[in-house]
């Protein structure tokens, strides 16, 4: 089915009325009612019906699902603390958007772990946490907790939502059919986010350019952490050695368009 | 349009394109077909389309591309330029 050529056209739109669309709760809403609806606990697959995992392959799974939550409840908790300190009404709503996102990941990947039969979901992610996600996790915290915008957008939004991005895609290519719908949902909402991040920082960077070497400083302390626990979870899903090198290459793109090298 | 005079690469008129929904569903259902999903390996770029160097989704316009058009990615809310790369392809380049 087809519209006249111009209607809706989002690229006629003017730069200020373009930010305003895509910053509102009603664009989020329209957009994850695309791919979220018919889909409880974010899959239409029937978990009940599914040819039960061998059990090296559960444990697997269980443990990469047990840091995404992780990585999860850290972006649910900083998003939420950034709210306070936005710098404008535009980026209060989004992180609004974003925070809802993140609850809803850390739902439905813990659901995730349920169906696969751990008892005590909760339990099970302090137990099989990666010593390195939850150091990154704290000092993103500290970050927001000092109210340092740049900074906490950079960890957060750019740093921690780039790799997941790269890593949830990858992994979704390779799960079970529920694992997969799970993440691809998740993606889709990862999309809004880094962008978000990206965009910010590079009007940020743009007006303020002297705020650089102190992300740069940031991002020496925090990369080796994100990189350290996704390298494991990519050794997890069995992403061969061979891949892994274009998973980073897409993250130091985004990095790189920002200015750091 | 932000159209840079210097890039402009001739006044002929542009190809037009009538966009089907391509079921991509990340956006608000007005905005879907001006957006897909990119393939991988054995796909292609129509003249019309550019890939957002941010997030990997195809966005599409009613009109062939050329360089120094503005175009907008919703799915990862992000502005670009489009921009005549050194291998002859267009491009998408973030403008902050």
């Amino acid at each position: 089915m087809t519209s006249p050529s111009h209607a809706h056209d989002p690229h006629r739109l003017e730069p200020e009325a373009f930010l305003e669309e895509v910053h509102s709760f009603e664009f989020w809403f329209q957009a994850v009612s695309g791919y979220l609806t018919g889909r409880p606990y974010g899959h239409a697959a029937q978990a009940a019906n599914e040819a039960a995992l061998d059990p090296r392959a559960r444990e697997r799974l269980l443990t990469v699902l047990a840091n995404y939550c992780v990585g999860e409840t850290a972006a649910l908790e900083g998003a939420s603390g950034l709210i306070g300190f936005a710098p404008n009404r535009q980026a209060k709503i989004f992180l609004s958007t974003q925070v809802v996102d993140e609850g809803r990941h850390l739902e439905v990947l813990l659901h995730r772990m349920r169906e696969l039969g751990v008892a005590d979901a909760e339990a099970e992610v302090e137990r099989r946490a990666n010593h390195t996600l939850v150091l990154f996790k704290r000092r993103l915290l500290e970050l927001v907790a000092s109210k340092d915008w740049e900074a906490a957008i950079f960890a957060q939004n750019v740093i921690l939502e780039a790799m997941e991005f790269v890593v949830f895609q990858t992994h979704a290519r390779r799960a079970d059919p529920v694992t997969r719908e799970i993440l691809e949902g998740i993606v889709s909402d990862e999309r809004r986010h880094i962008g978000f991040g990206e965009n910010e920082l590079g009007r940020r960077l743009k007006q303020s350019p002297h705020v650089r070497p102190r992300l740069a400083e940031v991002r020496r302390e925090l990369d080796p952490l994100v990189l350290a626990s996704f390298e494991e979870t990519l050794a997890e899903v069995e992403v061969p050695r061979s891949e892994r090198p274009e998973l980073g290459r897409n993250y130091l793109a985004a990095v790189a368009r920002l200015g750091f090298e | 349009m932000i159209a840079d005079p210097l890039e402009a690469e001739d006044d002929a008129p542009r190809q037009r394109f009538i966009l089907d929904d391509t079921g991509f569903d990340e956006v608000p259902a007005k905005y879907r077909r001006f957006y897909r999903k990119w393939r991988g390996a054995g796909d292609s770029l129509a003249p019309n389309e550019v890939i957002c160097p941010v997030c990997s989704v195809v966005i599409r316009s009613s009109r062939e591309l050329r360089p120094g058009d503005r175009v907008y990615c919703m799915p990862c809310m992000s502005r670009l330029v489009v921009v005549r790369a050194a291998s002859g392809r267009l491009e998408a380049h973030v403008a902050y």
